[in-house]
């Protein structure tokens, strides 16, 4: 009698079997008939294979605390970051967990992931909840106060035609105590905070004029501003400061009118995590 | 033929007007260059580019002529030029008035004049409450006390910040519950995280120590700390019971003390040592020596008593000035 193979599922020459193949005695454990040559691939190259729900919490915990860790310093999240420090093995339901994190930021801190600009791979978190009055009282001391200086500057170039040029913004923020080549007693380096460290944040955009001698830049809002602001909030504060009405500003105000109507339009193809591609579908379950 | 009065407008531009005769270049540009010349149109072509560049501000903002003046006064030098070393400064000359006259413009735009930076930063006076200081200088905030820099821009900023979404950063509240200080940045540990699961999930016969329990492990490891403090005592002092209190109190914080008491309660538990009222009614503890053959030894022996310690704040105090404890005979691992 010759030997039976110890791989069940392989069609002995002896035993007759049906067409079909093996894998009709034995269960087989990979999901596909065509039993021990899938089987043997299978173990050749450990497939991801279904992970327990435990599992994908934790990571969705983990993906979660990154984030939020990673958004202190305001500069957008990568996602190849994301996949190097925290997802690793589970990169093919990359999607399905930056789903659920978002779900998780917005339901338990009102945080909304979003892209920050379609296909950039980049996100940033947003606030979801309107600033409260009272709320500034018990924020306390969150670090030196930038967000004041760039709101200014923010609204000096929606004012000036959605685009100032470096040299304006140094004569206007003199007035202010603020010079690019002295050190503030608050901001430190206000150069660099404003034409390098707000760029990295993405609040705003810095290029340089071309044929300008001497060499000048302008600086336009960045995509994170448009995320975190409108047009109509900066005009509201600046007629706040003016103690005037926005519409004192007719073409500023029209411009920021229209930019409303844009906003309140369904986006055509909304900046969500869950449109990130998945590189492959491997059944979860 | 000649036409000389209009030649030299048109010395630089010679493909213009071949009509010269037999010649086709022309005369002027033949003419031996006066050096003298050409070296003072290029100064005062450099003196009109400063110039105008130092009072740019001045010819853009303002209704003035200043950029006309300049540029007929370009023109008059243009006159006399017949080299392209001059002419080049030219060119930069018309790039710079050209830059000009188009912000010029911009601010024509009879719109966006409405906004005034020059208002605005005197309005960010008035709304932060300086205005009182005007009087001082025009600029309030150069040359300033400290406080009122900080004011001002804390006043703007709570302002800005009710005009922005911006997530609020987060931060662990007290840092790091673990004994040892946690100098691993967040995300080496969920790399750490990672390869642990990751383990446990794919290869069960792999399965190494499971650190399920971490917090378990940092109360066994003070627990035997402080055993060993307790033991090292009794072998120092042996016969000798220790009093409670002076054990586990830590004069210099409550915090502590309560964590002491914790720990020893383990020891207790465990059977390394005994608690029981002196003759002072006072709580002792003694050490219980695991070699004692007989029923002294047996655990099941002793019938399981319980003990319930309850430290306020203001007992502690009292037990320190009661008892004089100065300094705690539990020292910290760190």
């Amino acid at each position: 009698m010759s030997q039976k193979p110890k791989s069940r599922g392989r069609p002995s020459s002896q035993v007759e079997r049906e067409p079909d193949g093996g894998g009709r005695e034995a269960p087989s454990t990979s999901r596909w008939p065509g039993g021990a040559a899938s089987q043997r691939r299978a173990q050749a190259s450990p497939a991801p294979g279904p992970r327990s729900q435990k599992q994908l919490e934790l990571k969705v915990a983990e993906l979660v605390q990154f984030l939020l860790i990673k958004d202190q310093k305001k500069i957008p999240i990568r996602r190849t970051d994301i996949l190097r420090h925290v997802v690793g093995d589970y990169k093919d339901v990359l999607s399905e967990l930056l789903r659920r994190a978002a779900e998780r930021l917005e339901y338990v801190f009102g945080y909304r992931l979003v892209e920050l600009e379609p296909r950039s791979n980049t996100y940033i978190l947003v606030n979801t909840l309107e600033p409260v009055e009272e709320d500034a009282e018990v924020r306390g001391d969150q670090g030196t106060p930038t967000t004041g200086l760039l709101m200014i500057v923010l609204g000096l170039i929606f004012m000036k035609g959605n685009s100032i040029k470096e040299t304006e913004v140094w004569d206007f923020l003199r007035r202010l105590g603020v010079h690019p080549a002295k050190k503030h007693l608050i901001f430190g380096d206000p150069k660099k905070l404003i034409t390098e460290d707000f760029v990295r944040q993405r609040y705003l955009d810095y290029r340089r004029i071309p044929h300008t001698d001497p060499v000048d830049y302008e600086l336009q809002w960045g995509p994170r501003t448009n995320l975190e602001t409108s047009k109509m909030k900066v005009l509201k504060f600046v007629a706040k400061v003016h103690n005037q009405d926005p519409k004192d500003w007719p073409a500023q105000y029209c411009e920021a009118l229209a930019d409303e109507e844009a906003r309140a339009r369904p986006q055509p193809a909304g900046p969500s995590p869950a449109t990130a591609p998945a590189p492959t579908a491997a059944p979860v379950s | 033929m000649e036409a000389a009065a209009t030649s030299d407008t048109e010395s630089d531009s010679s493909s213009d007007d071949l009509s010269w005769g037999e010649a086709d270049i022309h005369p002027s540009l033949l003419e031996r260059v006066d050096e003298e010349k050409c070296r003072s149109i290029r100064k005062q072509y450099r003196q009109l580019i400063y110039s105008v560049q130092q009072n740019r501000d001045d010819i853009v903002n303002t209704a003035s002529d200043s950029l006309t003046e300049a540029l007929e006064e370009a023109n008059v030098l243009f006159d006399a030029v017949s080299r392209t070393r001059e002419a080049a400064l030219d060119a930069q000359f018309l790039v710079l008035a050209s830059d000009l006259g188009k912000e010029k413009a911009k601010q024509l735009n009879s719109d966006m004049n409405f906004f005034n930076q020059v208002a605005f930063c005197d309005f960010l006076f008035i709304f932060v409450g300086l205005n009182w200081m005007e009087d001082d200088g025009r600029d309030p905030l150069n040359n300033c006390d400290d406080n009122i820099a900080f004011s001002f821009w804390e006043t703007v900023q709570k302002e800005a910040t009710s005009w922005m979404l911006q997530a609020e950063t987060f931060h662990f509240l007290f840092g790091s519950f673990k004994p040892e200080s946690a100098a691993r940045k967040p995300r080496l540990d969920h790399r750490r995280k990672v390869q642990k699961m990751e383990e446990n999930g794919d290869m069960p016969t792999k399965l190494r120590k499971l650190d399920l329990s971490g917090n378990q492990e940092a109360t066994e490891k003070e627990v035997e700390r402080i055993l060993g403090l307790l033991q090292t005592y009794f072998r120092k002092y042996p016969d000798t019971p220790v009093s409670y209190f002076e054990f586990v109190i830590d004069p210099h914080s409550f915090s502590r003390t309560v964590e002491n008491i914790f720990y020893v309660s383990f020891i207790i538990r465990d059977g390394f040592a005994r608690i029981r009222l002196d003759q002072d009614r006072l709580p002792i503890l003694e050490p219980i020596n695991i070699n004692l053959a007989g029923e002294g030894n047996d655990p099941s022996f002793h019938s399981r008593k319980q003990g319930v310690i309850s430290l306020s704040l203001q007992d502690w105090k009292n037990i320190v000035a009661t008892f004089e404890i100065s300094e705690a005979m539990i020292t910290n691992s760190y």
